[in-house]
């Protein structure tokens, strides 16, 4: 395989990022995602950080190097992921689960396969132009599509941001599945967050990344997002590549040749998970009393009195 | 704002099911009592006051924390949280006991075992200089046990130093303190940053924090131990680093203590912290062991550093 990729994320105008990307790949398998944690439940991040890290870590196991089934791949990291947010606040004690969308793609074989649940999206672009992306599961592309709005009323709608499908919530989310997607020399994947989609279009995207370089247009493309959304700006995540299976010889500098990768090998990228500390610092009164109670039997626990 | 001390708490206040006798030390985070439970057992007392956000005044009692403040002094709180926590899963003879953990007067206080005792830090002041191989083996060996304990946890002590190290009357160690530990939290609030005392906290602590591992906190024990030799605290690694004017243990104590000991202080005094003992295991297993060879690793960065010193005081 040879593929350009690049991959970000940035804060936006937000407190924390609750956005988190990785892709990693093995000599004939590439997995992306991209998975944004849900503002207004807690920990946001805590959920997208499970879901890229369930389908790295599944990757890391089933890619050797190929993958059997990557549909069926899909669908099980997605559901692991989901019951292993549930599971997390469960044992944490949360009152809520933190959720998360998440988008996948593996490509393999020359094939695209992805999967998305929530509103994150994944483009392929070819020749300056989308011609396949995910359908949101938002009440806005629903009403879209039966032309109760249109494009520009959808961009404004109070209800923009709300999914009816996602990963932590009581119900098991959702999962649309692409159909097998054979790819071309120089088609595009950029799988991104609604940070990035809801200020640039796909098409506008398309158009930009038409035969430039990946590297240097697509941090353009997110510095342009990031000053379109303001100062109060969402987190906004990409992963794009750039597919370059070809036998004739454009030697690109940034590019991943797989070629001379070990069986075994596996390479991954993500952020680290780390939080700003001074993020969500107001501790009200319950938590304080919450705190205190679980030191207490902690102490009860480890240390009974004698 | 100048940083002002904070008013303890009067003697004979009653906190609580808890009745203040006095007031043991202060420090820029908490104040710690001495005081006496219902059963008239003594305890000591630790209540979270930071210094730089809240403000106690003459004949009051609870703290004043203005407005702007208060996420900061919650947010601190949350780190004291962490400390409780923390200690509270820790159960070993070597590590201070928490026994109660209680909010009241706007704050919240830790209640700790107190023993009767005094701290390495006293002891070496007492016996500058004449603190005797056997006392350092004993002492520091134990202590590990404590703290083999806390990483165990995946916890860092992070300011170990002799007055945080406390001796009972039978001189068996305890670890006290773990304010640092929650500290590292602090890190990207200015106002709370951590202060570390010189002399006993490793270069990493100072610049790459990511650095910090076990072998931080055995920077320090070798730090304490060097205290034990000297009778103060050897010269601060943010200052080592930019010029190390310290002595290696083994070129000033040769003959006086054993070559082994002294090759194991400095050894957890290397300024390298890969070049440092890697777990509290591997220091324990040193210091036990009485008479076998030094490890391999500790020779060479020793000489190298002796040579270093010998050609840096040739050119002068």
């Amino acid at each position: 395989m040879r593929f350009t990729i690049y991959q970000e994320s940035r804060q936006g105008g937000r407190q924390n990022n609750e956005d988190r990307i990785a892709y990693c790949y093995s000599r004939e398998a590439l997995l992306m995602v991209v998975a944004d944690g849900m503002g207004g439940h807690f920990y946001g991040e805590i959920a997208s950080q499970i879901a890229v890290q369930t389908l790295t870590d599944n990757f890391q196991h089933e890619a050797t190097p190929a993958i059997d089934d990557p549909f069926r791949f899909l669908q099980k990291g997605i559901t692991n992921a989901h019951h292993a947010i549930i599971e997390y606040s469960a044992k944490h004690g949360l009152k809520e689960s933190p959720r998360t969308t998440c988008v996948a793609c593996i490509i393999q074989d020359n094939i695209a396969y992805w999967a998305h649940a929530g509103d994150s999206r994944l483009f392929l672009m070819r020749g300056g132009k989308v011609v396949a992306q995910t359908r949101d599961h938002s009440r806005v592309r629903l009403l879209m599509e039966e032309g109760v709005i249109n494009e520009a009323q959808a961009a404004k709608h109070p209800d923009r941001n709300k999914i009816y499908s996602c990963l932590g919530s009581d119900q098991p989310p959702e999962i649309d599945f692409s159909r097998k997607t054979l790819l071309e020399n120089g088609d595009i994947l950029l799988l991104c967050t609604d940070g990035l989609w809801g200020v640039l279009s796909g098409e506008m995207m398309a158009v930009a990344l038409k035969g430039s370089n990946l590297m240097n247009t697509v941090p353009m493309l997110l510095s342009q997002a990031e000053t379109k959304a303001g100062a109060h700006g969402d987190n906004l995540s990409v992963v794009a590549v750039r597919w370059e299976q070809s036998y004739h010889d454009e030697e690109n500098q940034h590019s991943v040749s797989t070629q001379t990768m070990a069986l075994d090998e596996v390479t991954t990228r993500f952020d680290e998970f780390g939080r700003n500390p001074a993020y969500k610092t107001d501790l009200s009164d319950d938590e304080i009393e919450k705190a205190i109670d679980e030191i207490r039997a902690a102490i009860d626990k480890y240390n009974p009195k004698k | 704002m100048a940083q002002q001390a904070n008013r303890p708490l009067p003697n004979a206040y009653q906190l609580d099911e808890y009745l203040i006798e006095r007031q043991l030390s202060l420090g820029g985070f908490s104040i710690v009592y001495l005081a006496n439970d219902a059963h008239g057992r003594q305890v000591a007392i630790k209540e979270y006051l930071p210094n730089s956000l809240a403000l106690r005044g003459e004949d009051q009692i609870c703290p004043i924390v203005s407005p702007e403040h208060q996420a900061a002094f919650r947010y601190g709180m949350k780190c004291f949280f962490e400390e409780g926590r923390a200690l509270a899963r820790l159960s070993h003879p070597n590590v201070v006991r928490v026994l109660n953990f209680f909010r009241a007067n706007d704050t919240v206080y830790m209640v700790m075992e107190y023993e009767h005792g005094r701290t390495l830090q006293e002891f070496i002041q007492k016996h500058q200089g004449h603190i005797s191989e056997r006392f350092i083996r004993g002492v520091f060996t134990r202590l590990l046990n404590g703290l083999r304990e806390v990483h165990a946890h995946k916890l860092l002590h992070l300011d170990l130093k002799p007055s945080n190290i406390y001796l009972r009357t039978d001189n068996t160690p305890v670890l006290i303190d773990f304010g640092a530990a929650r500290q590292t939290l602090f890190t990207d609030q200015p106002i709370l940053k951590p202060m570390y005392t010189p002399g006993f906290a490793s270069p990493e602590h100072y610049t790459s924090r990511q650095d910090l591992g076990p072998w931080s906190d055995i920077y320090s024990i070798g730090a304490s131990m060097y205290a034990c030799l000297s009778g103060g605290a050897p010269q601060a690694a943010d200052e080592r680093v930019k010029k190390d004017v310290l002595t290696p243990a083994q070129m000033r104590w040769g003959g006086q203590y054993s070559d082994r000991l002294l090759e194991i202080v400095d050894w957890c005094l290397n300024l390298d912290h890969l070049e440092r003992p890697q777990s509290v295991f591997a220091l324990q297993k040193a210091l036990v062991a009485s008479a076998a060879p030094p490890p391999s690793k500790a020779v060479p960065s020793w000489l190298e550093r002796v040579m270093g010193k010998l050609k840096k005081s040739t050119v002068k």
